[in-house]
Parts: C-alpha cells; sequence; structure tokens
C-alpha cells in the first residue's frame, strides 16, 4: 500500500513538473467559433435551369482548434427528362438529405487562428426523397411501348470525404469551397430502379459521385481557449532544461509549431 | 499568409468552376439497352446446337415487317417482345416449314444509366407453339435481359 502511494505521489510530483514546464511554452488564445453556411451553387444553379432546386445549408461547432462537428442539411427538386427516338423518359425526385461528420482543419493554430480553414471533412449522409417515372418510352419492332413507375418515398445512404478551403473576409464572415467525393452505400430503390438523381449525392445510378459546393459562413466566435504550442527540441542542441525545449516563444529555422494542449 | 491563401482561395474557385462546367456536357450511352429473348436452335435427335439452313420469323400480323427473311447460320435468333401486351406471337418458318410460337411474359422496367435510360425486362412466364417443324421447345432463363444468355431451346 505505502508502495503504491509513494508511486502515486511521485506521479503527481511528474506531472506537476510537466506541466509548470508546459507552461513556459508559447501559447496562443484561440477562438473557438459555431458557424452557419450557406450553399451558393444551388440558387445560382436554379437562375439558370428551373428544373434543378437546391438549397443546403450547414451548421458546425468548433471542438478545438482542429475539429469541428458538421451537420448539414438540404432540399432537392429535380426533373430530368430524356427524350431520344428509342429511348425517352421523364424522371422527378425532391426529398430531404442530411449529412453529419467532422471537418479537420490542417493549417497551423497559430496561422489559422479560426479565420483559415484548409483540410477535410468526413461526413455520413442520409437522403429521404419520393421518386417518379411520369413515363417511360421505348420504340422496337413491336412499335413504342410505354410505362409509367408511380411515386414512391426511398431511403438513401452515402459516405463523403470533403477537401476544401475557407477564409474570412469580413469580421466573422467568411467564404470557402468543398470538392465532395461519395460513395453510395445503398441507393433504397433497388437494382431495376436506381435513383437517377439521389438528393445529396448526385448521379445514383452510380457508386461515387463527386461535386463542388461554395459556401458564404456566418461565425460567431462562443469561446477562446489557450492553445500551446510547442517547439521541437533540435537533435544536435544541448540539454540546457531537461526538457528540450526552449520556452522562447519565437519561430526560428528548423522549429516547428505544435499544438499540445488546449482548454 | 492572408494573401496567398485569399490568392489560394480564388484560383482554385476558378479551377473548379471550370471542371464543373465541362464535367455537366451530356455523355452517350455506349450500353446495350434492348432486352432480347435468345433463342438457341437444337437438333432434336443430336439434342446439340444446330443452326437450321433458312430462318423467316415474323410477328404476328406483320409479315411485311419480316425480323428474319431467310436467314442462314441463325444462332441465336433475338426476338424481341411487346411490352405493352403480356404475350405475343410470331409466325418462324424454319427450313420451308411454317410454325406458330406464342409467348406470355410479365414486362417491368429496368434503368441501364442516366445516358442510356431504362430498358424493359421481361420475365417468361409460358410458351405454346405447333409442332409442325418443331418437336419441341424448353425453356433455359426466364429472366430476359439485355445479358447474353439463352433463354429457349428450340429443338427441330
Amino acid at each position: 500500500m505505502l508502495r503504491i502511494s509513494g508511486y502515486f505521489i511521485s506521479l503527481l510530483l511528474i506531472s506537476f513538473c510537466s506541466l509548470k514546464t508546459v507552461q513556459a511554452q508559447d501559447t496562443i488564445q484561440f477562438p473557438l467559433k459555431i458557424r452557419g453556411g450557406l450553399e451558393l451553387s444551388g440558387p445560382a444553379i436554379y437562375l439558370s435551369d428551373k428544373n434543378i432546386m437546391s438549397y443546403e445549408g450547414y451548421v458546425s461547432g468548433d471542438i478545438n482548434e482542429k475539429v469541428s462537428a458538421v451537420f448539414a442539411a438540404g432540399y432537392l427538386n429535380r426533373k430530368y427528362s430524356q427524350s431520344d427516338i428509342d429511348n425517352n423518359y421523364e424522371y422527378l425526385t425532391s426529398g430531404m438529405f442530411f449529412r453529419t461528420g467532422l471537418d479537420f482543419n490542417l493549417v497551423n493554430p497559430k496561422k489559422s487562428m479560426g479565420r483559415y480553414w484548409a483540410g477535410i471533412g468526413l461526413r455520413y449522409g442520409v437522403s429521404v426523397f419520393s421518386s417518379e417515372n411520369p413515363s417511360i418510352k421505348k420504340e422496337n419492332y413491336w412499335g413504342i411501348s410505354a410505362m409509367s413507375v408511380a411515386p414512391q418515398t426511398k431511403w438513401g445512404h452515402f459516405l463523403e470525404v470533403s477537401p476544401g478551403a475557407r477564409a474570412e473576409i469580413f469580421k466573422n464572415v467568411s467564404i470557402g469551397w468543398n470538392i465532395s467525393i461519395r460513395r453510395l452505400l445503398y441507393n433504397g430503390a433497388g437494382d431495376d430502379l436506381r435513383p437517377v438523381y439521389l438528393p445529396g449525392f448526385g448521379n445514383g445510378t452510380k457508386k461515387f459521385s463527386s461535386g463542388v459546393a461554395y459556401y458564404i459562413v456566418w461565425n460567431i466566435p462562443y469561446k477562446k481557449i489557450r492553445v500551446i504550442t510547442k517547439v521541437e527540441e533540435p537533435e544536435t542542441s544541448d540539454e540546457t532544461d531537461g526538457t528540450g525545449t526552449t520556452g522562447s516563444g519565437q519561430n526560428s529555422p528548423g522549429m516547428v509549431q505544435k499544438p499540445i494542449n488546449n482548454r | 499568409m492572408k494573401n496567398r491563401f485569399y490568392r489560394y482561395i480564388l484560383k482554385m474557385f476558378l479551377f473548379i468552376a471550370i471542371v464543373q462546367l465541362f464535367s455537366c456536357s451530356p455523355k452517350a450511352c455506349y450500353e446495350d439497352t434492348e432486352s432480347l429473348l435468345k433463342a438457341n436452335f437444337y437438333g432434336y435427335s443430336t439434342l446439340k446446337t444446330a443452326a437450321p439452313d433458312s430462318v423467316t420469323m415474323y410477328g404476328l400480323s406483320m409479315e411485311s415487317d419480316k425480323l428474319y427473311n431467310k436467314t442462314a447460320n441463325l444462332q441465336p435468333a433475338r426476338i424481341p417482345l411487346n411490352a405493352s401486351s403480356p404475350k405475343c406471337t410470331y409466325i418462324i418458318r424454319i427450313n420451308g416449314v411454317t410454325d406458330t410460337i406464342q409467348l406470355w411474359y410479365s414486362s417491368y422496367p429496368h434503368l441501364i444509366s442516366k445516358e442510356c435510360g431504362y430498358a424493359f425486362f421481361h420475365n417468361l412466364d409460358s410458351l405454346t407453339y405447333t409442332k409442325n417443324k418443331i418437336d419441341s421447345i424448353s425453356k433455359s432463363n426466364s429472366n430476359i435481359t439485355t445479358i447474353n444468355v439463352e433463354n429457349i431451346r428450340i429443338f427441330y
């Protein structure tokens, strides 16, 4: 029992000493933010093509200086038709889609300071949609045959990886873009009537889809955290303080800013 | 840092917009979109595939529009079905002897791709035939799709 207490006290002492050492290093006050963003290309496309109506917005909250939690929701209403002589069909789809996941900022916190974001997002997406075929016509030896498919509500699921960038242009207002690469998990409609368009995913006849989104974002700072940056020990330096850190707070060649703690 | 980042954002905006513009151009269809019943001919005595010397085939009341007209070495015969009807009837003349085949089926749409649109697939339920030249017909695969798989065997 005495031995365990001894170890415990030693651990506390070591931790205390480490803490004192860390406090001697560089620190920055990093603003954590809640964001609300609107996707811009959907309404812009609708102005030129009334058959595609798409709206999307998202909210995100910084968990720390590197990671944000994201929830996005949107609505798509799309009419598509093809009028080849031997292949003629109409397809209508409308529905909501939701994405949730995390954004990872790869910019050094000391440089980003909550104003710049360049990184990658990982999302899980769900689409709840209704689709129908008012008419499908095909021509063969027997002439023209026609069929229709009544509206049906379906659920689709997909994963998304979305690298992108965002920068603050005015105080608390940012613009940015994302490239999205999506993998369909389940189209909700079986093999015969795969969705021509899956809201939030795109072309539901393929396993993969890609897209680009442009955002305008409103940022609301809600908390500041202290991010401690560590200067890496040069490999050939002399051990002056036993921790390998200089505590100078200055960037110098061969030294890298590295967040090691927060809050 | 600030200016560099803005320049980077602007360049990527333009680059992606241009790529997106080109990716929106319509694509052509390179896939088979017609589902056809595939019928192979067999010799009834040998039970081996045997293409007739001459096959003429047309739909009932469509003699002027022949599907095959005295075609030699036909193997398999690719026969379109009428998706607007649950049955269709073909007149078939094998080596100059005429028979009638009636096919009963159900049809449903199947999406090939966004560009190619839909094909009408069929499930073959039953068939009847006369026996002037034909000895028998057997079903090999009831699913009539765009895949090149034998659906029926015609023994003559």
